[in-house]
């Protein structure tokens, strides 16, 4: 018994460090690119436009020199003129470095697609990179232009600016064109990453020395007493989540179809609602919204139930035993099954409205488990108290409408005073929601940071509740 | 095998029980959040030995459902501490955990889980609890829909259906129509006279007389007298 005990746990062991390895790598591989360049606020910022630069002909040119203070930049923008006319044909656009001579990006822009006065990005699908005090410039010329039927180029004739000069066909004039860099500061990301998750590595395997050790010796130790309450009661959880789950919406017509549709009917309300009475001009508003919606209301509904998990079982508590954090802990897992399903949603408007799909995606299994985690802390801390006192649960509804109001789910977060950033910063689901957002609407890993305030944010209130609820569990029995 | 050692369990009795922050926060300014204690055990010592079958016997309030509750678990004594070795299946309350909107099938399957089977054991004693019940087809359809005598066969037939090393018997059980009742006590009398370790709450002298090797007389929180069946029934009787 004892040493079929022993290779079980010695699996599992060597299985979660397998597993932690080849996480490890594929993040690495996949989002190590991203993560090693650190945005920065020293960029190059545009100047006011006075002045259009003149008719970009056919032979003309101009260029703008600059220099680099940070070590990589990863893309610029230029603010175009069209006359108020439409014009055909193409101009091109180069970075070249000064000293070398050579092109470092090329992009050849169709005339016909730009707007008057409007800032044109360009975006560097890899970054340059070793470009710290060395003279860049920008170099614009076109192959077509034609008197009449040409673009321009704005840019200031006042403004002065050190290691700056324009060129206009290769004449140097006073001014600066209005044009802006984005600097970023490549970093040591890499070494800094290996040691990371390797530390958290070894950690992990002395962990598992640890509780083989004190299987061996018979010792009380809190991870193999968890182990060993999830194997015991794996059964029980399962069908009690399958219940719950079951009994949702078993006489309902459309049944777990509403899973599906709830989300997306409430989108379009607010939709409906804050893209035309409530203008809001956030890029990609659909999606936005969802995300919020779906994640945000898998948090009111796990609650919702959690609150009331032990109160409602109290005819079981009272007459058989069972460990009663499977009653909390079970009504958020139901209520994970069904943000599962609402996910779908989400993943057909990301479809719709043509949304970027990338690898980023694959993260977002970690903030949706952190989101459930956080769900469950909660759950304990509220359903231990509605055992003592049956406020909590009129209590929950002002807060949970109070939280709501507090989390950006259908308005921008740059819309919050700075003196209340602190509060949105405190606030778990806002962490949660903003990295899904990034991982889903921007295609990119967010900064480290973000990951270590999300596994915060999810473990903290567990903690909590686990303290609590073992505190007074043991007075459920007399108070229900 | 059973230890209880010197199990006391008092409960605190506010008159009118303070269920909302308004009223304890009112109670608490008035200083008049004053609690009765009621002790519902007092000391309770007794061990049970593998394979005996013990009898508990005292007038209503003696502290028997409490004592049953303590060795099950439920609830925590106060002073004192329980050894349990092996696993208990409490006959305390039957379909406990049953969902109505659920069948009878998925019933069978949760209830089972509540009691602390194994999926592997309920899979493979599937059929028997259903021929046991003698439900045949109507165990597809939900069990809001059943009879009250159907429901108390299935709760029956789950309960009934395991060999526990330890079984907890709050009065024996007999459900359903006559035969189904014939049945039900006739399986309950099995399952305590197979070797298992049996803790026996009744009010029936005549069915302890019948059963038990030794018998616990509890009154008002405390052990009266313990021993022989025969010496305690006829001390119980007068």
């Amino acid at each position: 018994m004892s040493k079929a005990k022993e290779t079980r746990l010695f699996k599992t062991v060597i299985f979660g460090v397998v597993i932690y390895v080849l996480l490890v790598a594929l993040f690495y591989f996949l989002f190590g690119n991203q993560l090693k360049y650190r945005g920065i606020d020293s960029s190059i910022q545009m100047v006011a436009s006075t002045t259009p630069v003149g008719e970009i002909l056919k032979g003309s040119s101009i260029k703008q020199s600059f220099l680099v203070e940070e070590n990589a930049i990863d893309g610029f923008s230029l603010k175009f003129a069209t006359y108020n006319r439409h014009n055909t044909g193409t101009v091109t656009v180069q970075l070249i470095d000064e000293a070398k001579r050579n092109i470092l990006f090329e992009k050849k822009l169709d005339v016909s697609y730009l707007k008057d006065n409007s800032e044109v990005a360009l975006h560097l699908d890899k970054p340059v990179e070793d470009v710290s005090e060395k003279v860049l410039s920008l170099y614009i010329f076109s192959e077509t232009g034609t008197e009449g039927n040409a673009v321009t180029l704005w840019y200031n004739n006042q403004e002065k600016r050190k290691n700056q000069s324009l060129y206009i066909n290769n004449k140097l004039v006073d001014g600066v064109l209005s044009f802006s860099v984005s600097e970023k500061r490549v970093v040591s990301f890499s070494t800094n990453y290996f040691l990371g998750t390797g530390i958290i590595g070894l950690l992990i395997i002395l962990y598992g020395i640890n509780l083989f050790i004190k299987q061996r010796t018979g010792k009380h130790s809190f991870g193999l007493n968890l182990s060993n309450a999830l194997i015991k009661y794996k059964f029980l959880l399962r069908q009690l989540v399958l219940r719950d789950f079951k009994t949702k919406y078993k006489r309902s017509f459309l049944g777990v179809l509403w899973s599906f549709l709830n989300p997306i009917l409430t989108m379009i309300v607010q939709y409906i609602v804050f893209s035309t009475i409530f203008k809001s001009n956030i890029e990609n508003f659909m999606v936005y919204l969802l995300i919020g919606i779906v994640l945000f209301n898998f948090f009111l509904e796990s609650i919702n139930m959690g609150l009331m998990s032990i109160v409602d079982n109290s005819s079981l508590i009272t007459k058989v035993y069972i460990p009663k954090y499977i009653f909390p802990v079970s009504r958020v897992l139901s209520s994970t099954i069904n943000l599962m399903i609402s996910l779908i949603p989400v993943l057909i408007v990301v479809l719709i409205t043509h949304t970027h799909i990338t690898w980023a995606l694959l993260l977002l299994p970690f903030s949706i488990v952190c989101t459930v985690v956080f769900c469950i802390g909660i759950s304990l801390i509220l359903s231990s108290a509605m055992v003592f006192f049956r406020d909590t649960q009129f209590l929950w509804n002002v807060v949970s409408m109070l939280w709501m109001y507090c989390t950006p789910i259908f308005y921008p977060e740059s819309i919050i005073p700075e003196k209340l950033l602190v509060i949105l910063k405190m606030n778990p689901m806002y962490h949660f929601i903003r990295f899904s957002r990034t991982a889903i609407m921007e295609g990119v890993s967010p900064e480290p940071k973000a990951y270590l305030l999300c596994a915060i944010a999810a473990v903290v209130p567990l903690i909590i509740g686990v303290i609590i609820f073992k505190k007074t569990q043991d007075k459920f029995v007399l108070n229900i | 095998m059973i230890k209880v050692n010197n199990v006391s369990v008092t409960f605190k009795i506010t008159h009118d029980q303070i269920k909302s922050i308004k009223e304890y926060v009112i109670a608490m300014f008035k200083r008049n959040i004053k609690y009765e204690e009621f002790v519902a055990l007092n000391s309770v010592c007794f061990e049970v030995r593998k394979g005996e079958v013990v009898g508990i016997i005292g007038r209503n309030g003696a502290g028997k459902s409490t004592l049953l509750k303590v060795i099950s678990g439920i609830l925590k004594p106060t002073k004192g501490e329980v050894h349990v070795q092996g696993n208990i299946v409490p006959m305390l309350e039957l379909g406990s955990g049953f969902d109505p909107d659920l069948t009878g099938r998925e019933n069978i399957f949760l209830n089972g889980s509540i009691l602390g089977y194994s999926e592997d054991f309920l899979k493979s004693k599937y059929e028997e609890i259903v021929d046991f019940s003698e439900l045949g087809k109507f165990i597809d359809v939900p069990i809001r829909n059943y009879s009250s005598g159907m429901l108390m066969r299935l709760a029956f037939s789950i309960a009934a259906m395991v060999n526990p090393e330890i079984l907890i018997v709050d009065e024996i059980l007999a459900v359903g129509d006559e035969s189904f009742q014939e049945k039900s006590k006739s399986r309950m009398l099995e399952m305590m006279s197979g070797g298992t370790t049996v803790l026996f709450v009744s009010h029936s002298l005549e069915q302890i007389r019948e059963m038990c090797d030794r018998v616990v007389w509890l009154d008002h929180g405390g052990v009266k007298m313990i021993g022989n069946t025969q010496e305690v029934c006829d001390a119980y009787k007068l």
